[in-house]
């Protein structure tokens, strides 16, 4: 079985001595938020997770959503740890305490995300999914839906989906063909299949209130006609209890590789009742909020299912005794040593532990732009913080995942054939991982949004505000002995990061193939070189830390370790990444379609 | 669905253009009657196999799982009829020795009949391949008796063997394994102990299985130089070879597994079974090796193969899906949006797929080719050199084919987006089964360290010179063709830069016992990107002598795939090499308790 224990040191460590969160929260509003209030939330999130949800996890993925008459029923013990989470005021924990909600950062409903998705990520996309659908009434709805949906979907009793996708638009949702035909008392008739839609349906909520994207009948064509709809299963009666049954259903299930417990659904929409959202025909700007919510969410996922991976492998490298040490007998009392003396272990759970811990820094980091949207300072500064956000989100959400897809392989692998087998829980962790680097948008479309959309439709100035950044921490320590090294590569690979972005600039004025040419090397490129910044800034506060004395020596000793190898072994990336990238687009586009296969 | 069809222009082209592989066979008593026609009639006949009688049961196989009852194994339905097929085709047989009956092809040919077939089904494969990779330790370590009773049946397919190491608290380090082996008077042996992981352990294909089992005598010495090996077989087989006996070899259990569902995983329980030594007492592992290289290239195809049904299946999706218009401006004016295969990422997701699979493919007939001059030559210097480019590079196939597989299958299932996750399409199946690949026989980390430490740094670099000889001797026999430029000049670079990090290996490793350790995986890496940059350079090579012609499309395929290796894979191998010469000191910097 499977076990999960919260890293609350190293959670704590990022938020409090690296990011230094508690200024950071008096300074946006969340006065209240102090170093106990963020124990309090780590701990009690750590002991529902641990203790409630991961023992879960693998039944879940063993039984599944099943779907009968219509209805889903979710694995065993699902619905009960809901009701226990619903109790503990975690569904409103982020939301507008106007409404119900606690009214807590945003960053430190991401560290929930990430202990959610640790224990079992296909429980937490239910509470996960209603939490996008409430950033998305709190920013569009109208008073009245906000009494009648948000304070439900913020209490928890009812929960939320967000439906986009239709069988032959994902990606692209301008082609998108569901109908909604004004009805004369202001309500709208909504017509269509969704489908891949996590928690369509389920037995955990009273009720499930559906955000649906529709067309109007006379929207114009592609993405500018797109409109956003309440649609929920029952519709509310006068008490704003559920009522009458409305004309929606699960027509199937998808069976998939993971995340079997949570139910992705067919939504067969006929004729069923809905209330418009905002303005007409601007339905995806609506959505726009919750996108990159559900991005930072998704991101948490990856980081969460790494953290999950390293933990176990860990165990189970200091356990299982096998070969001895190159250097001699370490274990001369038992047949063999432990599997964590050799080096190519070693290399696999140092590598898990430096993407994991790196990719904590760099989420709860951009997590924390998002605060900062609560009590905004001066309009240059959050212009500033939001072009930041807008940057990095991608980055979080394609880099993260597929670091995490790559620590869930590689801790599988330190089980050898162990990993292979159910049993230990090590490969259902890489099946759940598959889908992280798909849905909300693929590694593929992050990349684009990245370059495209926020480097060069800025003109590289949104890159500038974190390379300035990054330009100004290693002049502060251009002069640190023991991290010279680490300073002067990051310092490199920031100097790097601009030139290829200008290089890369260049040859799309010319030819905008090249944009998707370099676009998912440019992305990687660029989580490596955030991470390497934020490897830098975790040793420099380590390393302070074991200069005043005091407690966590250790801990300390092996994040500066653990940075150490992180420049040496897993940076370098960057010197085949920096090549590929501008490559140019000619051998991607020289193929003539029908020359791909011979058969 | 997953769609499929044998890649048998580019299997001809690799034998033919590539590889001349006919002259060669011509070219030794053994191989003589391996004629183009032949190999054509086998690869034709290969391909339709697995299209035909192979994939439609590969994902009911999965659905359905192998079932367990009363120490009984069901395989799916459909598994039993396809295999009698396959046997009664000769399939089974292909490679064996023709003096007990096998047909005696080379490993350049079947190599590319077993990737057609892990293509279709890879747990339906794996009972076939598993078997072939026993006879040959068989035909090379056991009595003529033993011989004589198995291998005929073994060649025909009427009897399946297994392979029986891993015990529960052993796989990588066999040295501890506990199974003990009894003499009996008559010369027989009593085995006791229990296998874990056990491929085609117990299942319903054949009419009797019997094991090689892995085991200690009584007065054997500690570790790996004291074990012996057995065979063990589930029915003793009287004199006149009819069956007799159920001997106490019993399946107690099957694993429920990631992938590969159709395959039976078994938990084997030798309860004092009857067995007969294999080869010398005391000599197991040294047996064991002798199919190894075998069994690990054969292993390796699992990664070529479903990386090719995998990239096949890509290519008709993106072809299929409208989905964005195209940078370049719409390209299909009259549909709604533009396949998708007309973006520049889905189209570098493809062409990674196709050239991983095709450099594999390349770099199997090359390694076969190898194989073959050890077992057919008569020129004892040629085979002596072969063997030793068998032992230097059979770690870098089975580890590179079978990662760059996974990546394959990965993207992939990336290019179906969303659809590529659901069970529908078959696209998850591939990486399911896949992950395995870089687990058994071996896991990858352990053959980076059989090559970076008992073939390169065991050497002394040795084994690595013919290899290195090879390259340079082919690039100077390719100066002075111009067009060549574009693929020489990266793979010299490469080539280099394995050099250089092979020259560091050698430095360190006495110095620093972790240096090795800490090198392997990366270094094993960087030697497969180099190896396959060889590869596409002499398949551009090919394409351009043959260029025009009836297959004009097909050699410019070739020439794009080849660039775009050259320019978009092939530099990973700079941060593998910088990888590699940053050392082991901060691998070894935290104490255990510090991760």
């Amino acid at each position: 079985m499977r076990e999960y224990r919260p890293p609350i040191r190293d959670m704590r460590f990022v938020l409090q001595e690296v990011l230094d969160v508690e200024a950071h929260y008096q300074k946006h509003g969340f006065e209240e938020v102090d170093a106990d209030t963020i124990q309090m939330i780590l701990e009690e999130g750590g002991r529902f997770t641990s203790e409630v949800l991961t023992p879960l996890s693998q039944n879940g993925d063993a039984v599944g959503c099943v779907l009968q008459n219509d209805e889903v029923t979710t694995p065993p013990g699902f619905r009960e740890a809901y009701q226990t989470f619903v109790e503990n005021g975690w569904t409103g924990m982020t939301a507008d305490p106007g409404m119900g909600g606690q009214g807590l950062p945003s960053s430190l409903g991401e560290v929930l995300n990430e202990m959610l998705s640790s224990s079992d990520v296909a429980w937490g996309m239910y509470p996960g999914l209603s939490r996008d659908a409430v950033y998305t009434l709190q920013a569009h709805g109208s008073p009245e839906q906000k009494e009648v949906y948000l304070r439900k979907l913020i209490e928890g009793n009812w929960t939320g989906t967000m439906c986009l996708t239709e069988s032959h638009c994902g990606s692209d949702l301008g082609m998108l063909r569901t109908k909604a035909v004004p009805e004369a008392d202001g309500s709208y008739r909504i017509s269509g299949e969704k489908i891949f839609i996590s928690a369509g349906e389920h037995d955990m909520s009273d009720n499930i209130v559906h955000l649906v994207l529709a067309r109007l009948p006379d929207a114009p064509g592609g993405t500018k006609g797109i409109s956003l709809f309440i649609v929920p299963k029952y519709l509310p009666d006068a008490n704003g209890e559920p009522g009458e049954r409305n004309r929606l259903k699960c027509g199937s299930l998808e069976h998939k590789m993971g995340i079997k417990a949570n139910a992705t659904c067919v939504m067969v929409f006929e004729e069923a009742k809905g209330f418009l959202i905002g303005e007409p025909n601007q339905g995806l700007r609506c959505m726009f909020v919750m996108m990159n919510a559900a991005r930072m969410g998704v991101a948490m996922q990856g980081l969460g299912l790494g953290e999950a991976a390293f933990q176990s492998a860990v165990a189970y490298a200091r356990e299982r005794l096998q070969m001895r040490s190159l250097s001699g007998p370490r274990n001369p009392d038992q047949p063999a040593d432990p599997i964590i003396v050799h080096p190519d272990v070693r290399r696999m759970l140092l590598t898990i532990k430096a993407l994991v811990e790196g990719s904590r820094a760099l989420g709860y980091y951009t997590a924390t732009l998002m605060d900062a949207e609560h009590e905004p300072g001066d309009a240059e500064e959050q212009k500033q913080l939001t072009m930041l956000l807008g940057l990095l989100t991608p980055v979080c959400k394609a880099f993260i995942t597929e670091a995490g897809f790559e620590c869930v392989n590689l801790g599988l692998q330190v089980f050898g054939g162990h990993g292979f087998i159910k049993e230990w829980g090590m490969e259902q962790l890489v099946r759940d991982s598959r889908i992280t680097t798909i849905y909300e948008g693929t590694t593929g479309i992050q990349a684009l949004d990245l370059l495209g959309r926020k480097v060069l439709q800025s003109q590289g100035e949104s890159l500038k505000l974190f390379t300035k950044q990054i330009h100004l921490f290693c002049k502060e320590n251009a002069d640190n002995a023991e991290l010279k090294e680490l300073v002067e590569q990051l310092s490199a690979v920031n100097r790097e990061w601009g030139d290829l972005t200008m290089k890369i600039g260049m040859a799309a004025m010319k030819n905008p193939e090249e944009i998707g040419a370099a676009s998912v090397d440019y992305l990687m490129y660029s989580g490596y070189a955030a991470l390497a910044y934020f490897w830098a800034r975790m040793a420099v506060v380590a390393q302070q830390k074991l200069a005043a004395g005091g407690e966590d020596g250790d801990f300390y000793r092996a994040k500066i370790s653990t940075a150490k190898f992180y420049f040496k072994r897993v940076l370098p990336r960057t010197r085949a990444l920096a090549v590929t990238m501008t490559a140019g687009a000619d051998v991607l586009l020289e193929l003539d379609e029908e020359h791909f296969a011979f058969l | 669905m997953a769609e499929y069809r044998a890649p048998l222009q580019d299997m001809r082209f690799l034998l033919n253009e590539v590889f001349n592989a006919p002259e060669r066979w011509a070219s030794m008593p053994r191989t003589a009657e391996v004629t183009p026609d032949l190999v054509d009639a086998i690869l034709e006949e290969g391909g339709k196999i697995a299209e035909n009688l192979f994939l439609p049961l590969n994902r009911s196989g999965d659905e359905e799982e192998c079932q367990f009852n009363d120490g009984e194994v069901t395989t799916p339905s459909g598994f039993k009829d396809a295999y009698k097929t396959y046997a009664e085709g000769g399939w089974t047989g292909l490679g064996g020795n023709p003096e007990y009956g096998g047909q005696g092809m080379p490993k350049m040919l079947t190599v590319l009949v077993e990737e057609m077939m892990y293509a279709g089904n890879t747990s339906l494969t794996l009972y076939p391949v598993l078997s072939a990779g026993a006879a040959l330790a068989i035909d090379t370590h056991a009595s003529e008796e033993l011989k004589q009773t198995y291998l005929p049946k073994l060649y025909d397919g009427t009897w399946a063997c297994s392979m029986c190491l891993t015990e529960p608290h052993c796989g990588t380090d066999l040295g501890i394994l506990r199974t003990k082996a009894e003499p009996q008077a008559d010369g027989s042996y009593k085995l006791t102990g229990t296998k874990i992981f056990i491929t085609g352990g117990e299942h319903d294909l054949t009419e009797n299985i019997f094991h090689l089992v892995l085991a200690k005598l009584p007065d054997a010495p500690p570790g790996p130089k004291g074990i012996s090996l057995f065979l063990v077989s589930k029915y003793l087989v009287n004199e006149d070879g009819s069956l007799g006996e159920r001997n106490p070899v019993t399946c107690g259990s099957i694993e429920h597994k990631m992938g590969i569902k159709g395959s039976a995983t078994c938990v084997m329980n030798f309860d004092g079974a009857t067995g007969y030594l294999v080869g010398e007492p005391n000599r197991g592992l040294a047996c064991m090796f002798t199919m190894m290289n075998y069994e690990r290239l054969s292993i390796g195809l699992q990664g070529v193969g479903l990386g090719d049904i995998s990239y096949q299946s890509a290519v008709a999706y993106a072809k299929d899906r409208l989905q964005s218009r195209s940078p370049a401006g719409p390209q299909n004016k009259d549909k709604a949006a533009d396949p998708i295969i007309v973006h520049p990422d889905v189209r570098r997701m493809l062409l990674t797929q196709r050239a991983f699979n095709e450099g594999g493919r390349a770099f199997a007939c090359y390694v076969g080719a190898q194989l073959d001059t050890v077992k057919f030559s008569e020129d004892d210097a040629e085979k002596k050199r072969a063997a030793d480019l068998v032992a230097l590079l059979t770690p870098v196939a089975k580890a590179f084919f079978t990662d760059t597989g996974l990546e394959a299958c990965i993207i992939g299932q990336q290019v179906f987006g969303g659809h590529g996750y659901v069970r529908e399409w078959g696209m998850e199946q591939f990486v399911r089964d896949a992950r395995i690949a870089q687990i058994y026989e071996g896991t990858n980390g352990i053959q980076a360290l059989d090559l970076a430490g008992r073939k390169v740094a065991g050497s002394g670099g040795k084994l690595a010179e013919p290899y290195f000889e090879d390259v340079r001797a082919w690039v100077a026999s390719q100066q002075g063709n111009a067009a060549m430029g574009e693929f020489l000049a990266p793979l010299t670079a490469a080539t280099d830069k394995l050099e250089e990090t092979t020259r560091w290996l050698l430095d360190n490793a006495g110095n620093d016992p972790f240096a090795v350790g800490a090198a392997s995986c990366d270094y094993l890496h960087l030697f497969g990107y180099a190896a396959y940059a060889w590869m596409w350079a002499r398949i551009a090579s090919a394409a351009l002598a043959a260029e025009g012609g009836a297959s004009a499309d097909f050699y410019a395929g070739k020439l794009g795939t080849a660039r775009f290796y050259m320019q978009r894979l092939l530099p990973r191998h700079l941060a593998l090499a910088a990888s590699v010469m940053a050392g082991s000191e901060t691998l070894m910097a935290l104490n255990e308790a510090q991760f």
